[in-house]
């Protein structure tokens, strides 16, 4: 005799919605296999009506033609599938299919290094030749003392005096900007910093986002022009969710050297002294924290609504923020003035 | 009220479930909240991660670590219940053995996955509540399970309700005062199947009774299932017409 289970009584509240099952019906029936209709146990269908989103348990498919990828799983066979083996997901998320390969991307996951990734760090552990570097992903980075710039020229070598002064290239909790350069079997990432656009971060102010809200750019280091004497501000926005907002420093300014000019071997020699790696802030004036602020505040709340971060929408959102004219320091905590000014900076955008 | 309990819900009949996924805007990788009732519990999720202490690596698979804290003032009376509390760590082992069963944890080698647990208000159905709460946290960060876990507990009454039975009906979704009257168990399933992954039991019941009291249990999870699949598509279409825009 079958149980039967009594709903718990329905408790209205003023946002509840009546649910309508019109949303976007992922259409993966082109090549007509994917359609998931016969033999499936009825329970396992509900997924598809309901808005293209796929959830633990649920079968894929059963057609042996498609290969399984990531946020994805063989079940084994058993009578309800009828003895096939079928794909099932493991993850909440939307399909992907490449070619033959189903894969499931799910709503938020942890960052998973790349090779050629920018990305922003701080330094956890200090050992004998290497740093641990947390990146946010599921392993720490290291970054090998032979891979950061050291002072004197990029073409000297690491002597063990280097050695001894580890801590006074980075020292622990010190923030840093680097690419991944290689990665080991297990994923765990290897960063260098072997460009004198990665380096050592001060003079700014440090967030973090969830990593799948950064769109992945040509450039993830963005220098924007800010209004009310705030002068140039200098964004890092790092793949695995961290992010760096900093007074723009022009790394030739001392020398005298035009700024964005290639700079020759020599010159990098004087450039990356000992003080590419200080630890002292420089003075910074209060327009240009405000400003900081505000641009710090305006990546929090597209984050926070959902909206993917790139240099289009930072200075979209830019905008919004100062025609809303609230300062920075204000609404940072404020969900509906965020919404009010991610609204305003969608609507720029659909405008062009 | 003929065939009403004490709270006017019949024999077979859930109480309220609310649940929300991403609660926690920072720290957390997941996060999730839950209302059984008026057992009310936060579930954080971080990982996976550096594992905290080297004696949680392995080399092979991710680490399942657990943490359980009792609000002082979510009982009836008011408890401090520390780290060592045997209660706690009776959660904690429960909730640990049965999530290391349930994520992919061959996936992330050398790393660690940490659920943290808030229990606020405990009203009946606390470890249940723990499990739905940690599986609803466990899919907002994205870590890879093989099906939902969902718990519900069943308790056995001594009143007979439906006409039809010779024997007492069993009573689904037991609340405090219930828990504290009867025989009660706690059971937890995988997904839509009626594999059981966890069950408790505390008190001393009729063996006889046992099998209709975990066949309630298994079918009330069944629809908790639904209940929590229902908010996971809610909350994911949400998210993806935010990106979408």
């Amino acid at each position: 005799m079958p149980i039967q289970i009594i709903a718990p009584a329905p408790f209205v509240t003023a946002d509840d919605e009546e649910e309508d099952e019109g949303g976007v019906r992922l259409d993966l029936d082109n090549d007509g296999d994917i359609a998931m209709e016969g033999d499936m146990p009825s329970h396992r269908r509900t997924g598809r009506e309901a808005g293209g989103i796929v959830t633990p348990g649920e079968i894929v498919t059963q057609d042996p033609q498609w290969m399984r990828g990531h946020g994805t799983y063989l079940s084994q066979p058993s009578f309800l599938t009828g003895g096939h083996q079928s794909i099932v997901s493991s993850l909440a998320g939307t399909i992907s299919k490449t070619n033959k390969l189903l894969s499931i991307r799910a709503l938020k996951f942890r960052y998973v290094p790349e090779i050629g990734d920018l990305v922003v760090g701080r330094i956890l552990e200090v050992q004998t030749k290497r740093w641990r570097v947390d990146i946010a992903a599921p392993h720490s980075a290291t970054l090998l003392l032979s891979s950061i710039n050291l002072p004197g020229g990029i073409l000297r070598k690491r002597t063990s005096t280097d050695e001894l002064q580890i801590r006074t290239f980075f020292s622990e909790g010190d923030l840093l900007v680097a690419e991944v350069q290689t990665l080991s079997n297990d994923g765990q990432a290897s960063l260098h910093t072997r460009s004198l656009k990665y380096g050592k971060l001060r003079n700014g102010v440090f967030m973090t986002i969830d990593a799948g809200m950064v769109r992945r750019m040509k450039s993830h280091v963005l220098t924007m022009n800010t209004s009310n004497g705030g002068g140039e501000v200098d964004i890092y926005l790092g793949v695995n969710g961290y992010i760096y907002i900093a007074k723009h420093t022009t790394p030739l300014t001392e020398s005298g050297g035009p700024e964005g000019k290639s700079v020759s071997i020599t010159r990098l020699e004087e450039e990356a002294s000992e003080a590419i790696y200080s630890n002292v802030n420089e003075e910074i004036s209060p327009e240009t924290r405000a400003e900081i602020a505000r641009i710090a505040c305006v990546i929090g709340a597209l984050a926070k609504n959902g909206v993917k971060v790139d240099e289009e929408m930072v200075h979209l959102g830019y905008e919004a923020a100062l025609e809303e004219f609230l300062q920075g320091m204000e609404w940072g905590g404020d969900g509906e003035a965020g919404k009010r000014v991610v609204e305003a900076a969608l609507a720029k955008r659909r405008e062009g | 009220m003929e065939g009403l309990r004490n709270d006017g819900r019949r024999w077979n009949e859930l109480r309220r479930i609310h649940c929300q996924l991403s609660t926690s805007s920072t720290n957390a990788d997941g996060s999730s909240y839950i209302e059984q009732g008026f057992t009310k519990v936060l579930c954080n999720v971080t990982g996976p991660a550096e594992p905290s202490s080297r004696q949680k690596v392995k080399q092979d698979s991710a680490t399942v670590s657990c943490e359980v804290y009792f609000a002082a003032f979510s009982g009836t009376d008011r408890i401090k219940r520390g780290r060592n509390d045997k209660k706690v760590q009776e959660l904690q082992t429960a909730i640990q053995k049965t999530f290391s069963s349930i994520i992919l944890t061959h996936l992330f080698s050398r790393s660690e996955i940490t659920i943290s647990i808030h229990i606020l208000s405990q009203d009946g159905g606390t470890l249940a509540a723990c499990i739905n709460a940690t599986t609803l946290a466990l899919i907002d960060a994205g870590i890879p399970l093989k099906d939902y876990v969902c718990a519900c507990t069943a308790g056995q009454s001594t009143s007979i309700f439906d006409n039809e039975g010779a024997s007492p009906d069993p009573w689904l979704d037991v609340n405090y005062l219930e828990e504290s009257d009867i025989p009660s168990l706690t059971v937890a399933t995988v997904g839509d199947s009626e594999k059981i992954v966890a069950l408790t039991m505390e008190n001393k019941v009729r063996i006889e009774r046992l099998e209709a009291m975990i066949a309630v249990g298994i079918s009330g999870c069944a629809k908790v299932r639904g209940i929590m699949d229902k908010e996971v598509r809610r909350h994911g279409k949400q998210k993806l017409e935010a990106q979408g825009e």
